[in-house]
């Protein structure tokens, strides 16, 4: 297990990596899964390389990884609230939009980063393998055919290199972005329109019953995902993968609850004090009373204390 | 070489380590998470601050909040809450401390025998033991709860259930009462006013209506350690242990280690037998290891991590029943919502209850915003309306049983959280052999292989689902009847906060772990004081009570067996652990 406070270390620059093998055409599949996984969005931003110079693999590395990055905030957005639902485009992608505050205002996209990548102790040895095997085994779970399918086939090609390099480096991909990639590669399944609309992530544009069946998916769990995994695991893990997604999907949704509705996003740790009124407090009408409330209503039947 | 070292600083490894100490023993006792000496420099009421289970305050994890929790693997829609620290879960528990029922145990010849887990009764009758009981209920002490708000609506409609009224100990029926908690209920001002400057100890004693159960006790203001509302190991049996040659006549008190994470127990062969010898921990803080001897080791890390440490110790386990046998009561939650104030988030945060011997119990559960919608998310049955994992149970609550979720959950919440009434379920549920813990086959952490608990809660049997449905539909029935507009029942996915009996002592050889004085069978001067010793899931009451009833009588077993001493429960006067001797001394 990853014992330092973030799994996202400059130690891990894909720049270290050694070169991988030039890219070549992009499959239809691998195209597929880049658009499902929201990373076309890196081609804007893949650096032009000089004149007749080739492209730096590190460097197309890295603008797959800004847009991994931006996927997965927006990911994070769409799940927030699919949870708690608020004023944000999110809420209103969803068909839900709600007027008082949610989970955007009370900074649960951040929330869940932080939570995913430094604190869920799951280990990478367990993410890394399991985002390999949804990359590899995009093939077998027919996923419609990519948004951005004009972007040149040398661009795409370059971010499915950039990609593979990712995947290469154990530590180069926080779990936020597993759950992202899992979370989008979904999505397109259930709602294939999805793979284009606002925002970078398929995820954070479906209605809130496709949200729902996404989570359906994850929990069922799902057979064609299930096996996808399973079948790319490494020994001993596999067999695991249904038991996984199960677990995984309840405790997104537990913990964006319990975030949403909490101090977190006013919480100042050097102070313990609060900047502002939670988001919850303000939904819930709740307001403590630090060291006590006049709450005391007597003893049931006037009864202090019973018998053996 | 020490008399005894506990492992674990939770609900039970405290009591034997005051026990032993008080009878002059050298005690040592290692706790794998932090000890919150000053908790006014270090916590907050906050929730997430608190009860995060990924970074909060009482979280199963290392003192050092920047580095991740602990490993465990679940291999289904789960949630273990446990709580590391000198403490361990009874930081955030509720303090309700109600006896068993008497049928989980041997010998009861009630009419309603056959409605408990009789297979797997306690090897010894119920009457055994009362006697620690009482010693326990005294030296905690163990109160009745007075009611606020949420209590007299609670007891609105149970009034209206059609059962009695409880005013024993012992529970001999169906029936509602308040709750008996560990908690010093309020004098002073405490309970009366909101004003900080009249909450301060002594003008304040006991529980201040603050409701902050769940964010670990400080309450009153200026109160010595001994003297907090609640009565969590940190704030009673820990001090005791630590002060015992200030309060008992010739003890001694404890070495207490937190940040000791116990990673090897030690054996040796001794007159053809294997026996306890030591155990080794890691430092969390440095990573360095220690290995002390010990005449006798004690484990009470809690029913996962104590088969995990059996395990990674290659402890014998000849019948295979380490870890086997793990019970939760297959809590669920049933919200009703109504048109009143209910100051479901003030005051302690559960102080009535209703029994149902042979089916389990219902609680009245107090809860701020963001722990109410932690609960009202979870859920085995899906999302409500949307998918049901084919459960989605119908009954007398509104629509299906699933989680309340996006504009559901904000309807809820927008009621006003002092306006529901939270009602927890707690199942008498079976021990059954292939719910438990086992090793995982994740990457070890520094601590050695993970556990992985497996407890699926699609797959329980008839008696357990038979039992949660009859107490669902009655908490249903109580919201109702006491004015209840709306209903919600969640279904649960297991919820791992009450959970037992995965070293379980037994009547018979081929399936439990402990004989029926909690040592080991197959390592002798090896016990077990924490929930996993407990032979079953004891009909459904709340375990902590038990657990130190039993491990008062383990420590007493021990004294008298290994150590050459005489039992004292029924010859001796507990000393309570608000005795001001203990102030004193802290």
């Amino acid at each position: 297990m990853n014992d330092s406070p973030s799994r996202v270390s400059p130690a891990s620059d894909p720049a270290t990596v050694s070169d991988p093998a030039a890219p070549g055409p992009v499959p239809l599949d691998r195209r597929a899964l880049l658009g499902a996984a929201g990373l076309l969005a890196a081609v804007p931003l893949l650096p032009a390389p000089p004149a007749a110079a080739a492209p730096d693999p590190a460097a197309d590395a890295r603008a797959v990884r800004r847009a991994l990055d931006a996927v997965t905030a927006d990911t994070m957005g769409g799940l927030a609230v699919f949870v708690a639902p608020g004023p944000d485009p999110y809420s209103r992608a969803q068909g839900t939009p709600r007027r008082e505050p949610g989970a955007i205002e009370a900074k649960v996209p951040a929330f869940l980063v932080d939570a995913l990548d430094r604190f869920l102790p799951f280990p990478d040895q367990i993410a890394v393998p399991l985002i390999r095997a949804l990359a590899q085994g995009a093939g077998t779970l027919r996923l419609p055919g990519a948004a951005g399918g004009d972007a040149p086939g040398a661009a795409v090609g370059r971010v499915d290199a950039g990609l593979r390099r990712l995947l290469d480096n154990d530590a180069t991909i926080p779990l936020s972005g597993v759950v992202a990639l899992l979370l989008n590669v979904q999505a397109v399944r259930v709602h294939p329109a999805s793979v284009a609309g606002p925002f970078t992530a398929p995820f954070a544009r479906l209605p809130y019953a496709r949200k729902a069946r996404v989570f359906h998916l994850l929990e069922g769990p799902d057979p064609a995902l299930v096996g996808t995994l399973d079948r790319r695991l490494p020994e001993p893990l596999r067999g695991s993968v249904s038991g996984l997604l199960r677990f995984l999907a309840g405790t997104l949704l537990e913990v964006t609850a319990l975030g949403a509705y909490s101090e977190w996003a006013v919480f100042d740790p050097a102070t313990r004090r609060l900047t502002g009124r939670p988001v919850g407090w303000q939904v819930s009408g709740y307001t403590p009373s630090i060291d006590g409330w006049d709450e005391y209503r007597g003893y049931y039947q006037g009864r202090r204390k019973v018998t053996g | 070489m020490r008399d005894v070292i506990v492992v674990g600083a939770g609900g039970g490894g405290p009591v034997v380590a005051k026990e032993l100490a008080a009878r002059g023993l050298d005690v040592l006792l290692l706790e794998g998470g932090p000890h919150h000496t000053d908790p006014r420099a270090s916590w907050t009421h906050y929730e997430n601050d608190a009860n995060n289970p990924l970074t909060g305050f009482l979280r199963f994890g290392p003192a050092d909040r920047r580095k991740p929790a602990w490993l465990r693997e679940e291999p289904q829609n789960s949630f273990i809450l446990q709580v590391a620290g000198v403490g361990g879960t009874t930081q955030h528990y509720y303090g309700n401390s109600p006896r068993a029922y008497r049928g989980a145990f041997a010998g009861y010849e009630g009419p309603d025998r056959d409605a408990y887990d009789t297979a797997h009764a306690f090897p010894f009758p119920y009457a055994e033991l009362v006697p620690y009981y009482e010693w326990v209920e005294a030296t905690l002490p163990v109160q009745t709860a007075a009611m606020g708000t949420k209590e007299t609506v609670f007891f609105r409609g149970a009034e209206k259930l059609g059962i009695p009224v409880q005013t024993t100990k012992d529970t001999l029926r169906a029936s509602y009462r308040p709750q008996e908690n560990a908690i010093l209920q309020p004098g002073g001002t405490a309970g009366r006013t909101t004003d900080p400057a009249r909450l301060v100890y002594p003008r304040a004693t006991g529980c201040t209506y603050c409701g902050f159960c769940l964010q670990g006790c400080m309450e009153p203001v200026r109160a010595p350690r001994n003297q907090f509302a609640k009565r969590s190991t940190d704030n009673s049996y820990v001090p005791m242990a630590l002060t015992a040659s200030a309060w008992a006549r010739g003890g001694r008190d404890v070495t207490l280690v937190p940040d000791a994470f116990v990673v090897r127990v030690h054996t040796r062969r001794r007159g053809g037998h294997t026996e306890a010898a030591g155990v080794t921990w890691r430092v969390g803080a440095t990573g360095e290891r220690h290995r002390e001897e010990a005449r006798v080791v004690v484990l009470a890390g809690g029913a996962t991590e104590t088969p995990r440490l059996w395990l990674n110790s290659d402890l014998p386990n000849p019948n295979g029943w380490v870890g086997r046998g793990y019970t939760d009561h297959f809590l669920d939650g049933v919200t009703g919502l109504f048109d009143e104030d209910t100051g479901s988030s003030k005051g302690p945060s559960s102080a009535a209850r209703c029994d149902f011997p042979g089916r389990g119990a219902l609680e009245q559960l107090g809860l701020g915003p963001a722990n109410q919608a932690f609960v009202m998310a979870l859920s085995g049955s899906g999302i409500r309306g949307r998918y049901g994992n084919g459960r989605g149970m119908t009954g007398p609550w509104d629509g299906r049983a699933g989680r309340v979720l996006g504009p559901e959950l904000k309807e809820a919440l927008l009621h006003g959280v002092n306006r529901l009434v939270n009602i927890l379920v707690l199942t008498d549920d079976d021990v059954e052999r292939d719910n438990r813990v086992l090793l995982s086959a994740f990457p070890a952490d520094e601590h050695g292989a993970a556990p992985k608990v497996a407890l699926d809660g699609r797959a329980r049997s008839r008696r357990t689902n038979a039992n949660r449905e009859f107490l669902a539909r009655r908490a249903a029935e109580l919201l109702r009847k006491a004015g209840a507009r709306r209903v919600y029942r969640f279904d649960w996915a297991p919820l791992l906060l009450h959970v037992h009996s995965s070293m379980r002592m037994g009547l018979s050889e081929r399936d439990s772990v402990l004989t029926s004085d909690a040592e080991s069978r197959w390592v002798r001067r090896l016990y077990v004081a924490d929930n996993s010793a407990l032979a079953n899931a004891l009909g459904g009451p709340n375990p902590t009570l038990t657990t130190q009833a039993l491990a008062t009588r383990t420590a007493e077993r021990i004294f008298t067996r290994h150590f050459g001493g005489r039992p004292w429960v029924r010859a001796e006067a507990p000393v309570p652990s608000t005795d001001p001797r203990i102030s004193a001394a802290l």
